[in-house]
């Protein structure tokens, strides 16, 4: 593996669009995605449905929507769909690693085109309106505009980022495109909206939706005032955000992304495309019964998670001879080579994962099991048996998993629970739905040497260790960072210290990492393309996001410090985590 | 290793530690029996699969964790897929069994896995809720699948849970024993969360299993020495309710 570590001052000159790095997926999408950009001129109050929001009083009169044409509606969708996710770092070449360095993936789970649904008098009176007062307008109202990078005196780019200072819950709605409710994130105790309201709500956004895909466009998003409502459109189902937090679309996109693989992981894409072709009024609530805790759980996790924003796991920090002991052990022997992958978790950290050598791991995959792992469902059971599909490895098939729960047990210990509350949990994904007696017996056998070699138990100390504060780097005014290695497709990063304990700084550091995540790989279409570096000041912190081949990293430090502290303090990361890289990373897991 | 010993790992795990701690000095065969788990009838053990079904809610999962660890969650959340468990019973004459029991998940979207948990039982539980009728329309219809489709010497138990909720009864005793009875099934009314009724459905069922081992279950170990309760024959309609019903769990094993 190469291991330049570019100075910044020198690799930060340059701006061309074409440098060392292919561009991102959706900059190379950029010329389709939004060649046209339309406006309500206006909202006329006689309107028959009024499409409010839920956490906007009203639209204001100037709405921005922002569509994707697809030339080839409605036959299909699948090719040039919208910016999809970039669930995967493009710039590095290791093909066949652990983790999947995904390119392009977009729309890959697109289940069938999109068709028409059946219409009532109120949609159809709302479409009437809306064409009415629709007007194309070139994209001049590019949301993605607000950021203009600001040219410095200086190397770096400076952003004039919006100011995140306010953070209301964000609504996620999930319906069919016969506009039937599917899910319905939890509201926020301010929100005075009733389940009526919200159901018709996503009425009115089926109807939107329709409508211009009527005109062969797809909707992306409506921007009105500092809310944005963000539309994912995977037939059978659509995906609407509404979030008033300023972020980049691309985020609200992505957690779009994430509750559509959600699903998918319990209904399966041909499954979903068969209910609809038959019916395409149904219920899919049904169905998803005991789903929801999953998509609540992922919910909140969304707002925080660094390792989902940046397509990379995240691993526990541990001893490498220690990690290639607990891996060896891992390896499934003769009888069960069409296991795929084994993995072994603790506290939602990676402690290894094996898997055959024809496979890598999607991380999109990799995080639905993780986030299904953790669900108080299987935390109370020993050990489960369950249908999972991992979307990006197979959209249209289950894999079993068989899912346990590796307890320290204490030898004076009573029969009560974990005595420090560590669980280590074993998935082993198979494709044979009878596998299961053959899976326990080798489980078993795992359980047995991992305790007996007291190898669980350097789990649950590493587990104790994990954590790391900034303070612990020595580096003055450094406050958080997130690392991304992008060969390994792995993030690190410290706890969560003063001033970022409290939930709305945190908040707003996250939307900071990701408003340079979003600029640096021009996510939203930058007309700048993908860059190296950007700056942003607030008045309560200053960060920095550096993107170099090996690796990517968002640093936040007090504000006040000059650029010079700030570019001198990631480069005294970037050196703390070469040494410290053996036991923060997993690498060299065993394949068979 | 001992990988004969199966079952989930912290109770594995457990065993594993006795058996260092025993193994010096034998103890006789059955002193220990009042245990669930205990070790000293591990030569002669016999393991059934036991299948729970039943409609999402009615309390399945409710019913093995009474069992198994005699505990009560008033938040449950609901299986997914299907949670595999084992427990040991000691019969009357002191040897014991194990159950290797497959708690299904009763969402709808499941349903089709079904098969792949019953196929190998020797007895299935279907469960209902007293107080949802519509539950023991969705029993009913297991029921008939089992029939057609499970093993046609399977044990099968009906189970009318939530008992403790008398005041919201929507089903009657005397409705559900004589459905029982029609199709020669056991029947009782349970309460997981008090625990009534529960140790003995499953005594019941255990005490009712053959004593040779039946030719689908695997794992199944060794000659069982206990006297033989009779042939296998088609299951007879019994009210566990009208056995005599010492209170409290100290009768927990009927022996
Ligand atoms: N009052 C009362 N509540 C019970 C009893 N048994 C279960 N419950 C409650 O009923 C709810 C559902 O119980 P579960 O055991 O999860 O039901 P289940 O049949 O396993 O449901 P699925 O896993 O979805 O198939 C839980 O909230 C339990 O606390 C009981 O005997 N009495
Ligand atoms: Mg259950």
């Amino acid at each position: 593996m190469e291991h330049t570590r570019p100075s910044l001052r020198t690799s930060a000159a340059p701006r061309s669009r074409s440098r060392s790095h292919t561009p991102s997926p959706s900059a190379r999408h950029f010329p389709r995605l939004l060649h046209s950009s339309m406006s309500y001129s206006s909202l006329p109050s006689s309107a028959g449905v009024a499409p409010t929001v839920p956490t906007a009083p009203a639209l204001p009169p100037h709405l921005s929507v922002a569509v994707a044409h697809d030339p080839s509606l409605p036959s299909s969708s699948s090719s040039s769909s919208v910016s999809g996710i970039e669930l995967g770092e493009n710039g590095s070449s290791s093909s066949g690693g652990m983790i999947m360095n995904t390119e392009v993936d977009v729309g890959t789970v697109d289940v069938e085109p999109d068709f028409k649904p059946p219409e009532g008098d109120a949609k159809k009176a709302l479409r009437e309106q809306l064409r009415r007062s629709l007007s194309k307008r070139e994209a001049a109202s590019d949301p993605s505009q607000r950021y203009q990078p600001k040219r410095e005196p200086t190397e770096i780019d400076e952003l004039e980022s919006p100011s995140f200072d306010a953070f209301p819950v964000r609504q996620y709605f999930v319906l069919t495109n016969a506009g039937k409710p599917v899910f319905m994130s939890r509201r926020s105790p301010s929100d005075a909206s009733t389940n009526d309201d919200r159901t018709n709500i996503m009425g009115i956004m089926q109807a939107i939706v329709s409508v211009f895909a009527d005109d062969g466009d797809k909707i992306r998003c409506i921007n009105a005032g500092r809310t944005r409502i963000t539309f994912l459109l995977r037939s059978p189902l659509y995906y609407v955000c509404v979030s008033s937090w300023r972020e980049p679309e691309s985020v609200t996109r992505t957690h779009l992304e994430y509750l559509h693989l959600q699903i998918l992981s319990v209904i399966t894409a041909s499954q979903l495309a068969k209910i609809f072709e038959r019916r395409t009024n149904f219920d899919l609530r049904r169905l998803l019964g005991g789903t929801e805790t999953f998509l609540h759980s992922f919910i909140e996790q969304l707002e925080f998670d660094l390792g989902i924003s940046n397509a990379s796991l995240c691993a526990l920090k541990m001893d490498p001879v220690v990690r290639a002991n607990i891996a060896e052990i891992l390896v499934p022997p003769k009888e069960l080579k069409d296991v795929l992958y084994v993995a072994l978790v603790s506290s939602g950290l990676v402690v290894t994962l094996v898997r055959p050598k024809k496979h890598s791991i999607h991380p999109a995959d990799l995080h639905i099991l993780l986030n299904t792992l953790s669900s108080p469902s299987l935390a109370s059971t020993p050990i489960s048996w369950l249908p999972i599909c991992l979307p990006k490895f197979d959209p249209n098939k289950f894999l079993h998993a068989y899912m346990s729960h590796l307890e320290e047990e204490v030898p004076n210990g009573s029969d009560g629970e974990n005595t420090d509350g560590i669980a280590v949990r074993l998935a082993i994904m198979i494709p044979d739905k009878d596998g299961f007696e053959r899976v326990r017996q080798w489980a078993g056998s795992v359980a047995e040497a991992l305790s007996s070699s007291g190898l669980l138990e350097s789990i649950a100390s590493a587990c104790r260790a994990h954590a790391y504060l900034p303070m612990d780097i020595g580096i003055p005014g450094l406050r958080h960072f997130v690392y991304k290695s992008r060969s390994l497709v792995q993030i690190t990063m410290p706890a969560w210290a003063k001033p970022y304990d409290e939930l709305d700084s945190r908040r707003r550091l996250v939307t900071l990492y990701q408003t340079l995540h979003d600029v640096l790989h021009a996510r939203s279409g930058q007309p700048q393309g993908p860059l190296k570096l950007q700056y942003i000041r607030t008045d309560k912190e200053s960060v920095m996001g550096w993107v170099t081949h090996p690796f990517e990293l968002y640093l936040a430090m007090s504000p006040g410090l000059p650029k010079s502290a700030v570019v001198g303090a990631a480069n005294a990361i970037a050196r703390w985590i070469k040494r410290e890289e053996g036991k923060l990373f997993l690498r060299d897991a065993p394949v068979f | 290793m001992a990988r004969g010993v199966r079952g989930p790992v912290s109770l594995r795990l457990r065993v594993r530690l006795l058996v260092l701690v025993i193994a010096p000095c034998p103890q006789p065969v059955g002193a220990a029996s009042l245990l669930p788990t205990t070790i000293s009838a591990m030569s002669k053990q016999l393991s059934f699969k036991l299948v729970l079904l039943g409609e999402s809610a009615v309390g399945k999962s409710s019913l093995v964790l009474r069992f198994v660890k005699d505990q009560f969650d008033d938040y449950r959340e609901s299986t997914i897929g299907a949670a595999f468990l084992t427990q040991i019973v000691t019969l009357d004459d002191g040897s014991t069994i194990k159950f290797e029991i497959w708690d299904t998940a009763g969402q709808e979207r499941y349903k089709s896995l079904a098969p792949m948990y019953y196929r190998n039982a020797n007895c299935a539980v279907v469960v209902y809720d007293i107080t949802q009728s519509a539950s023991l329309d969705k029993a009913r219809t297991w029921i008939r699948e089992l029939q057609r489709q499970a093993d046609p010497s399977i044990i099968i138990a009906l189970c009318g849970n939530k008992s403790d909720l008398e005041a919201r009864r929507q089903v009657t005793k005397e409705e559900a024993q004589k459905y029982a009875e029609e199709e020669g099934l056991l029947w009782t009314e349970t309460s997981a969360k008090s625990g009534e009724g529960v140790t003995e459905i499953f005594n019941t069922i255990a005490r009712k299993l053959p004593t040779s081992p039946p030719p689908g279950a695997r794992g199944a170990t060794t000659s069982a020495s206990r006297a033989a309760p009779g042939a296998n024959g088609a299951p007879r309609g019994v009210d566990l309710n009208k056995q005599p019903n010492a209170a409290g769990g100290g009768d927990a094993c009927n022996c």
